[in-house]
This record gives structure tokens, sequence and C-alpha cells, in this order.
């Protein structure tokens, strides 16, 4: 199997999807000849041309409620938001239109549209490009809401969203996009609102998302040596979510560690928890359940603290063996 | 009017104090500070200083009696007083706050003298404190004074109502009727965690960690699921009969299904979830093999749950799809999935491998052609599926040849419920339904 980066796997997603079906279209700021910013649309304008590769003025309200027109009228508008902290711009087209439309109009109007953006810190952009806004979108019912961890997840949940008749919210960590790994050529789906258990465990459950996953993993790994079993949940999909997988991980372990990079308050974490809390797998906890989140801040500027005011692998590590060790 | 020298409380739940000697005599003189009561706690030897200068008098308490604290023991006459201007002893707490005494700290105060902030006294009444039980640290209550009291409180007064224990140590307690009270705690603050909790009440010491709480209930069942293999081996009449089936039917129609299945991007459907559709239409034909024997009477059962043994790591165990018969392929071909998964990983609950009524085991993955398989109890029959090999085989009346897939199975079946004719009318429905799948539409 060919090794492509995240970036690629994603435009990949989108080429196979648009040579398949005429009504998939992209648009966005700088997507064209300038590639998009993170550079996921390069060539694309080349093979599409402009009304498929479509350039639109700098207006996130605009873009988000064409995107919505679009889908209602039977095309399948990828949109792209150029950092996802724009999205608080569109936050009314996404939420009080294409969110609603199928339920006010009866299922009668659908609306298949994937806004993508590119979430999280660590490229020095500082607090207005740097934020995780996932928790504020989960928050709305009728938006879908993806954020894979590796290039394959990518490929296969954005040709899933991509087909989904909701519109989907996809958000890319930016530090994922050189990552890279094995995905198929051709065609291939992952199905939304599934979880996928990226490493086995007995002592203790991960649950986790986007950038953390790969972070998890790495810890996982290295604990293994010592004989602690970590078993690190990547949700995929954070609505719906996959409670089932996050259930049975949690009575197969007895210890819950929820792990993202959006801020602890108000942040999905606590949602997890409370999944838990509720489910049958109360009674298997032998721990107090813990989060593990971004810091309270806006993100610094500055790389040190930029660094500290996300969980690293070493924060991972050390709350693990603490969890692991009976210490809370 | 007469100085009170009051017994100091020098613990929170602290009721009396045994006063062991009075190194002063009534009628001497005391300079205030000098120590004039020893006295003794459960806890502590301790001197008690005079608050006041002045002559001793009025001793109400004396050697090896026991004295209440925050009371009158004696009182402290100015020149000139006489003990009849004292207040009655038996008034109980008698103010000092008027002479207020670094010495006699720890002494408490009256409502009507209490000294306090005008913030102490708000937070008092918001934190529902007593004002006059709080003991001043300067001159007067102080709104931190007034927070220590309250937190102080908390601790005395709450009673230790619950052993903190995990929620899971809390089920596995009561799984094995065993009283947390009794029971260690590793974990912080004394916690009792999972491990903790001995496997039966009777052990006293702590037990060898059993560490997977999720595993405990189905080593349980596993060990019964032997047990009752062991019984059923012994003690029922198995009758067994074999049939060959010709699965290109069924290959086909399974193939359609998940080339549909997988455009839409949904798991496909296996061998043993599209038998299991089958043998439950078989089921609803032939209740007899969907039956339980029980001592005096056969109940043939409503429900349709077929277990399907399933190998893991350390043995078998089997999961059951309940009410097989009212969900449809796709429905069972997930939830199949999903309780092999659970079965791998070891996280089946006891819900998931109880009540089935029918089992199958399907041995055909390892190459095994045909074999015969023991009846759960109280089920009255099993499924023993082997694997599909293609061979050549008469097709027609003409003698043709042909090679098709071909696939044993052996019905085990408990000769006390189900007769020989039973057994094959209901094995050779479930030859029609695999040979032609369309005859479960009918």
């Amino acid at each position: 199997m060919p090794e492509i980066t995240y970036r690629e796997a994603v435009r990949d997603a989108m080429v196979e999807e648009m040579r398949r079906d005429e009504t998939v279209f992209l648009l966005g700021e700088d997507i064209g000849t300038y590639g998009g910013a993170f550079g996921v649309s390069a060539g694309m304008l080349a093979e599409f041309g402009p009304e498929r590769v479509r350039e639109t003025p700098i207006s996130e309200l605009g873009i988000v409620g064409a995107a919505a027109g679009a889908a209602m009228v039977g095309m399948k508008p990828i949109a792209e938001i150029m950092f996802m902290d724009f999205i608080l711009l569109a936050l009314e087209p996404l939420m009080n239109q294409a969110a609603k439309a199928r339920y006010m109009f009866g299922g009668k109007a659908t609306v298949p549209m994937v806004v993508r953006m590119p979430g999280g810190s660590g490229t020095g952009a500082a607090a207005q490009h740097s934020q995780s806004l996932e928790s504020i979108l989960m928050h709305i019912p009728g938006i879908k809401v993806v954020a894979p961890s590796t290039p394959y997840d990518a490929k296969g949940l954005l040709i899933s969203a991509i087909r989904d008749r909701n519109p989907v919210c996809f958000v890319e960590h930016k530090l994922l996009y050189k990552v890279k790994g094995e995905v198929p050529t051709g065609e291939y789906t992952i199905p939304l609102g599934v979880a996928d258990i990226k490493h086995a465990g007995t002592d203790i459950t991960v649950v986790t998302s986007g950038i953390m996953v790969q972070k998890s993993l790495a810890v996982a790994q290295k604990l293994s040596q010592e004989g602690i079993s970590v078993e690190v949940v990547d949700l995929r999909t954070l609505r719906p979510l996959d409670t089932k997988t996050i259930i049975a991980s949690v009575k197969k372990t007895g210890k819950l560690l929820v792990v993202h990079e959006a801020v602890k308050t108000g942040g999905w974490a606590g949602e997890i928890m409370a999944v838990v809390s509720e489910s049958e797998a109360f009674d298997h906890l032998d721990a107090p359940m813990r989060r593990l989140a971004g810091k309270d801040v806006p993100i610094p500027y500055n790389r040190f603290l930029e660094a500290a005011a996300v969980p690293q692998e070493n924060d991972i590590e050390a709350e693990i063996r603490a969890m692991v060790a009976n210490k809370y | 009017m007469p100085t009170p020298f009051i017994m100091p409380k020098m613990d929170m739940d602290q009721e009396y104090v045994t006063i062991t000697n009075w190194l002063k005599k009534e009628g001497e003189w005391i300079n205030k500070g000098e120590p004039v009561i020893e006295v003794e706690t459960d806890k502590i030897a301790s001197e008690i200083e005079a608050p006041e200068s002045g002559i001793l008098a009025g001793i109400l308490y004396h050697a090896n009696e026991e004295a209440p604290v925050t009371k009158v023991v004696a009182y402290i006459l100015k020149e000139g007083e006489t003990l009849e201007s004292a207040p009655s002893s038996d008034q109980g707490k008698t103010p000092v706050a008027q002479t207020p005494s670094q010495d006699l700290n720890q002494a408490e105060t009256s409502k009507q003298d209490v000294s306090a902030t005008p913030l102490a006294k708000k937070v008092s009444a918001d934190l529902g404190v007593p004002l006059d039980q709080v003991t001043p640290s300067g001159s007067k209550v102080t709104r931190r004074d007034v927070e220590a009291f309250a937190d102080n409180m908390k601790e005395v007064v709450t009673p230790r109502v619950c052993v903190p224990a995990t929620p899971a140590a809390r089920s596995l307690a009561a799984q094995r009727g065993v009283s947390l009270e009794d029971v260690v705690g590793s974990g912080p603050r004394g916690r009792v965690q999972a491990k903790d909790v001995p496997m039966k009440a009777a052990v006293s010491e702590p037990v060898a960690p059993e560490p997977v709480a999720a595993t405990i209930p189905l080593v349980g069942k596993r060990k019964r699921i032997a047990e009752r293999l062991t019984a059923s081996y012994q003690s029922t009449p198995h009758i067994y009969l074999t049939v060959e089936v010709d699965m290109s039917a069924a290959e086909s129609a399974r193939k359609r299904i998940n080339q549909m299945a997988d455009k839409k991007g949904q798991p496909t459907v296996s061998m043993t979830a599209f038998l299991a559709k089958i043998v439950a239409w078989a089921l609803t034909r032939h209740p007899k093999l969907n039956a339980s024997l029980q001592t005096d009477r056969i109940e043939l059962l409503e429900a349709i749950n077929i277990g399907i043994a399933t190998a893991i790591d350390d043995g078998l165990i089997v999961p059951v799809i309940h009410g097989i018969d009212k969900l449809g392929l796709r429905e069972i071909s997930e939830c199949l999935g999903y309780l092999t998964r659970q079965a791998r990983n070891g996280a089946l609950t006891a819900a998931e491998v109880a009540e089935g009524t029918f089992t199958i085991s399907n041995l055909g993955m390892y190459g095994i052609s045909s074999f015969t398989a023991i009846i759960n109890p109280p089920q009255s029959a099993i499924l023993a599926v082997g694997g599909l090999v293609r061979k050549p085989v008469v097709i027609d009346e003409n003698d043709t040849i042909a090679v098709r897939p071909m696939m044993n199975m052996t019905l085990g079946a408990d000769h006390r419920v189900v007769d020989g004719a039973d057994a094959a009318a209901f094995l050779a429905d479930l030859v029609k339904a695999l040979e032609a799948p369309e005859f479960i539409l009918y």
C-alpha cells in the first residue's frame, strides 16, 4: 500500500469524489491558483476548472451560506474554511440553517455539504488561528463532526462525509497534514459514527481524537514495554458519538482518561465521562475518570507557552502512570 | 464581679478533662499566667494557667474529678470581692470576653459579648456557625476564625457513613457478599479498589488480586458452561444426524448482499450470520428444536435466541443473539460482529451469553469438514457446521456431475425432546432454505 501524507489523503478523497460525482465541487478562499492555505487543493483547479473549484471572497458567512444553499438544491459542496477559528463567522448559516433544514422541512430538504476546517495549535499562529472548537460544533443537533487522526481515516471518512446527506464539519489538525501513512489507492469508505481502537489494552482506556491520537499512541507503545497496557480509542467521529465502543472499553479496563486539545472547561471530555457515568460501565470504574485537555487560556504565540497550553506526550504519559498506579 | 475560671477546651470533640491536681489552694493569691491546675485528657497531660490575677476561690471540681470543658471550675476574686457576687456555676458558660486573655484563648465566649468583626458575623450567619463557639485567634473573631471553625465542624460532625470505594469495588463487593467495612483499601485515602475486594466474605486476609473487573463474571460463566456440558454429555441421550448441503445458492446470495453492503460502506455479512438467519427461520417451523427440557415437562420456547460458539484465546464462549427471528440479516451480522469482538476482548456481559435456546458451532474456518457437538442444556439441540469444500457431486437425475461448494452440518439433538423424524424434518427445511434462500420469504 502506498504511503501518502494526510494532506494528500484529503485531496485524494476530494479528487476521487469529484471525478465520480459531478455535483461535488469546492469553494473557499485561495483554494484555486494558490492551492489553499495548507496546499490541500493544490492542482485541483487545473483538473476541474474554476466552475468546480470556486474561489470566494473573504466571507466565511458567504462561503457556508452558499454551500448550504447549493446543497439544498442538489449539489454536494465541499467548503474550506481557511482556519477553523473563522467558522465562528459562519455559525448562522451552519447552525441555524444547514443544521435545521432537514428537520424543519420534514425531510423534504437535505443539506449534503462538507465544511472542511484546519484546527489546532502548534504552528505559532497565536490565539486567533490555533483553536480547537469541536465542542462548540458538537453541541448542535443536525450536523456531524468528524476529526480524523491518520491519512487512512482522513480519506475514508471524507468520502463518507461527502456522501452523507447531512452537513458534516470535517476538522483537520494542521500538524497532521504532513503525517504519512498507508492509504489504499481507489475508493473505500469508513462509516461515520464508528470509533476505532487504535491500540488495544487492558489497564486503562484513553479516549481521544485527532492529533492527540498520535500522541497517545506514542505513549501507549512506550508504556507497553513496561507492561502497562493502554487502550487507545480514536473516536474519529465526535458527533454522533460511538458510545458503544467507549462503554465496552471502560468496562474492560475500569479506568478512563480523556485527552483532547480543546480547552478543558466545556470541552467534550466532559461529555465522554457523562456517557460512561450514565452507562453500565459506571460499576466497572476503579478510579475517578480524568481529563487531560488544553489549558483554559487563549493559545499563546510564544512557542514554549504554546506547547505548554495543550497536552503533550509527557503529560499524557505522567497522567496514565498516575492513574494506573491508583494515585487519584 | 469575680472572674470565672473556665476550663478551656483543648480538642474539638472534647467534653471533659480530669483534674489531676490543684497547684493552688482556695484563698491563695494567683498571678495571671501562672499554672494553677494540672489536667489530663485522653490524649495529653497539661497545665492550666490563671486567666487573671487574684484570689482563687469557689473551687467546683476537685482533684481526680472530671470537669466539663468551657464551664466554670472556680473563681478569681479581686480585692474586696466575695464569692456571693459570682454568677451561679450551673448557668453554664460564663463570659470572659470582657477580660480577653491570651492564656485562655481556647475558652469560648458567650453570644451577647462576642467580639467579632462585622464580616465574621455575616459569614457566621451564612455558614450557620454559632459565633459564640468560635475561638478568636486574636482580639476579635475574624472571618478566618469562622471559616476554620466551619471546616472543623464539618470534619467532626459529618459521620463517616460509608467506606470510600470505587464503583467497581462496590459492585464486586456486592456480587461477592463482602462488606466493604472489612476491607483494607489500598487506594488513595484508603479507598477500596476492585483488587482489594476478597473473593469470599469468609476470607479474612486480602486475597491474591484478580485485577480485571470485567472478566470476573465471564470466568464464572465459562466455568458453569464447562460443568453443564459435562453434565449434558453424561446425562443427555444425544442423537446425531448429518446432511450435506450445496451452498452455491447461499454463497451467491451472500455475495450479492455483500456487494451492496460494500457500496454502502457497510460491513459485509459472514457465512455464520447468513446461516444463523436461515436456522432462525427453520426453528420457527420446528419448535421442538427450540425447546427446554424441565423435570416434568418440555417447554416450547417463544423467543428464539441463537448462541454462536466462538473460539477465544483461553477456550470457548457462546454469545447469544437474542430474538434473532425478529432481526434482519444486516442486524444479525452487526450483532454477531459486535459479540465476536467482545468475546475476543473478553468483554462480554453475563446477559450477552445468557438465555440461548439453540446453538450453532462452526469450525469450517479450521478446515473441519464434519463434527459432532454437545448440547448446551437446557437447550434441546445444537448444529455443528463444517467448512465449504468444493467437490464433484451429482446434480440432477441424468447423473450430471458438477463441482459445487458442499458443506456438512451435523445436528445433535436431545432424544428425550426430539424424535429422529423431527430432527430430520428440521434439517430438510434447513437444506432446502440454504439451497434456495428465497424459500424463507415464502
